[in-house]
């Protein structure tokens, strides 16, 4: 069978020898396995080769050329921007902050690390990655104002691969909030397939934002490995509604006392979409907490994936780890996975987990139907409600305004 | 204003109602009484629009087919049914629930919809008269409220959304005196010549408060006796057991 894909070290300029011998090893890694299926743990319930084969013809990594864009910015909330075009920093605008507190450069592939995860979406970013942002913020300092990091996507690509690193190091004592804000207008198919690094150092805090502008067609694979130091917060908000198909990798390594992390998901799935969220939290030290709630509605033939794993190593004792994954299922058609995985080494820990789904409960719409409100608004209000536990956790007035608004388009089928 | 004839009711396959009869004017108060099971709750149920239920017979609702009405509709034009168990929705906040229903109701009118300020006044002034503490309302709907507190609830929107007929389902049950007291106060101020209500109740007490024109006894989904004020009296002496 030909392949649906072809990607070449080559096509990427100015790597030096050693550069592109190391990504040529890491593709031919990931050439003997190809995109991962079912047989991979991590993707128990998705076949993505089989999703990908079907919906791409032929997948190249080649040049892109950046064409001028005029970027539609966020009115509704004062806030500080990175611009990233196909995984590409264009620009970055610190307004609202002290400059000297804030350092942004381009992700360095010389220096910086790869992943060493041996997942096979990892080691493609390896070979391909390009573009991409490292972001430092200074020791004691406190962002006024939220940074949105604008990924836009140009309408020209199509059954392209977009691979990309960001990196983010909160120094001691400093605190942020990050909108990642996926923007595109394009009907043409691509995958990106990216890798977050999240350094929280001592007594930090991090509030980071995943939600969509519009519905695309496009498939992403995003994985986020984040270390946490003493006395840090890290609280995860996953909005991504509107991709045709999305997988969020997310390993939270909890590496010192006290260190704090959430992840807080609201989905409402619709058509054919499907998203995945699957994460691993490693408690690696005592005393520490982590908390997960995943709220999905499911309409149409869409379906989401929970796999949630809490590992907790033997020295980390109190440690205390919720998780939790709720579903709504709209359509007989729609469907809704949950696997959670405890791997607990420790004796004294406080770890529970739970998942239901079920459908609307047809009394309550009788009952709001009964006071005059019309049907679609009767299921739009339930749905809210339903999500509302996740929405109410959401940052900053004006942002969250912003959300829930966006939330709202999206629960009404944009 | 509500003239049903010869109405039947069956739910998979078991008969509740087996032709009842019953018109109701403008400025009445009707009582159906009845033992457990004689259908009462079916008959308001299938008032409201709830679906599940295979009917035959005539329901008029102010000369219209009510059968050709949805459920929202029925409310938009003046049908209202506090509920025996009135529902909890988490995640649903009441003030916006009460504002969203009052507005749709107003919006099927052609009535212009309120604004916050104005609907909050309304809210307060209706919500003090049954002595709802302002805090509940920014609650969950009924979520994690007592049954008095629900029933409560219930009265209140008959009060915002000012329907034309008005049907309890067994409001008085779970309430205690006071309570039982504070309702009937709030059905009595609005009840006046141009609405009316069905009162479905187990017992005499709450009719000791609301006076009805009628009492009607439902027994295997007949009414077979109707009365006037008396007859709840006389009922609560002897019970059910002549009717049934």
């Amino acid at each position: 069978m030909k392949n649906f894909y072809d990607f070449k070290v080559d096509n990427i300029e100015g790597l030096s020898a050693q550069e592109k011998e190391f990504r040529n090893k890491e593709l031919d890694l990931f050439n003997k396995n190809g995109f991962p299926n079912k047989r991979e743990e991590a993707w128990k319930f998705t076949d993505l080769n089989t999703i990908l084969s079907k919906n791409f013809a032929n997948i190249t990594n080649d040049y892109i050329s950046l064409k001028e864009k005029k970027f539609e910015l966020i009115k509704e909330f004062d806030h500080n921007y990175l611009i990233v075009l196909d995984g590409i920093l264009v620009s970055n605008e610190f307004k609202f902050e002290d400059k000297n507190k804030v350092l942004i450069k381009e992700y360095d592939y010389k220096k910086q690390i790869s992943v060493s995860n041996q997942n096979s979406l990892n080691l493609l970013n390896n070979a391909l990655a390009t573009g991409g942002y490292n972001l430092e913020i200074s020791r004691d300092y406190k962002f006024k104002k939220p940074l949105v990091v604008y990924n836009y996507f140009s309408e020209s690509i199509k059954e392209k691969i977009i691979s990309y690193k960001n990196s983010l190091i909160l120094n001691e004592n400093s605190e942020l909030t990050i909108l990642n804000y996926t923007d595109t207008k394009t009907k043409n198919n691509f995958f990106v397939n990216s890798f977050d690094y999240l350094k929280l150092k001592k007594d930090s805090n991090l509030k980071n934002i995943f939600i969509n502008k519009d519905r695309c067609n496009c498939y992403f694979h995003n994985y986020l490995k984040s270390d946490l130091e003493q006395n840090t917060n890290l609280d995860t908000y996953i909005l991504s509604t509107g991709l045709k198909f999305n997988k969020m990798d997310i390993e939270i390594n909890l590496n010192e006392e006290r260190a704090k992390s959430s992840i807080f998901s609201a989905l409402s799935l619709g058509s054919e979409e499907h998203q995945e969220i699957k994460s691993s939290i490693n408690h690696n030290f005592k005393n520490c907490q982590s908390y997960q709630k995943i709220k999905n509605v499911l309409n149409d033939q869409s379906r989401g994936v929970y796999q949630g794993k809490i590992f907790v190593k033997q020295e980390a004792q109190k440690t205390d780890a919720y998780q939790l994954s709720k579903a709504l299922l709209l359509n007989d058609n729609s469907e809704f996975d949950a696997k959670p995985e405890l791997e607990i080494y420790a004796d004294d820990v406080k770890c529970s987990h739970g998942s239901t789904s079920g459908s609307i409960d047809l009394n309550l719409i009788h009952y709001l139907k009964s006071r005059g409100i019309p049907e679609k608004e009767a299921y739009q209000m339930l749905i809210n409600g339903f999500l509302s536990e996740i929405l109410e956790k959401l940052p900053e007035d004006n942002l969250k305004k912003f959300l829930v608004e966006k939330i709202g388009r999206q629960i009404n089928g944009y | 204003m509500l003239n049903i004839k010869n109405l039947e009711a069956k739910v998979d396959n078991k008969h509740i109602l087996n032709g009842l009869n019953l018109d109701i004017k403008p400025g009445e108060v009707h009582a159906i009484m009845g033992p457990n099971g004689s259908g009462k709750s079916t008959l308001a149920n299938i008032l409201s629009g709830k679906n599940g239920y295979e009917i035959k017979g005539e329901i008029k609702y102010d000369g219209q087919n009510l059968s050709e009405l949805s459920t929202e509709e029925r409310a938009q034009k003046g049908i209202f049914l506090a509920f025996q168990y009135p529902l909890e929705i988490p995640g649903v906040n009441t003030n916006v629930f009460l504002r969203t229903s009052l507005n749709s109701v107003r919006k099927a009118r052609g009535e212009k919809e309120l604004d916050t300020l104005n609907f909050l006044k309304l809210v307060k002034e209706k919500s003090s008269e049954l002595g709802i503490n302002e805090k509940f309302l920014s609650r969950q709907l009924n979520v994690g409220f007592s049954g008095g507190e629900k029933k409560k609830n219930e009265i209140l929107q008959m009060k915002i959304l000012q329907p034309k007929l008005a049907i309890l389902d067994e409001t008085d049950s779970g309430l205690d005196i006071d309570a039982l007291r504070i309702v009937a106060d709030g059905v009595n101020s609005y009840k006046n010549k141009d609405n009316a209500f069905l009162i479905i109740t187990h017992y005499q007490r709450l009719l000791d408060y609301i006076k009805p024109n009628f009492i009607h006894v439902l027994s295997k989904g007949k009414i077979v006796k109707t009365g006037n004020a008396e007859l709840g009296v006389e009922l609560e002496k002897t019970g059910y057991a002549n009717f049934i």
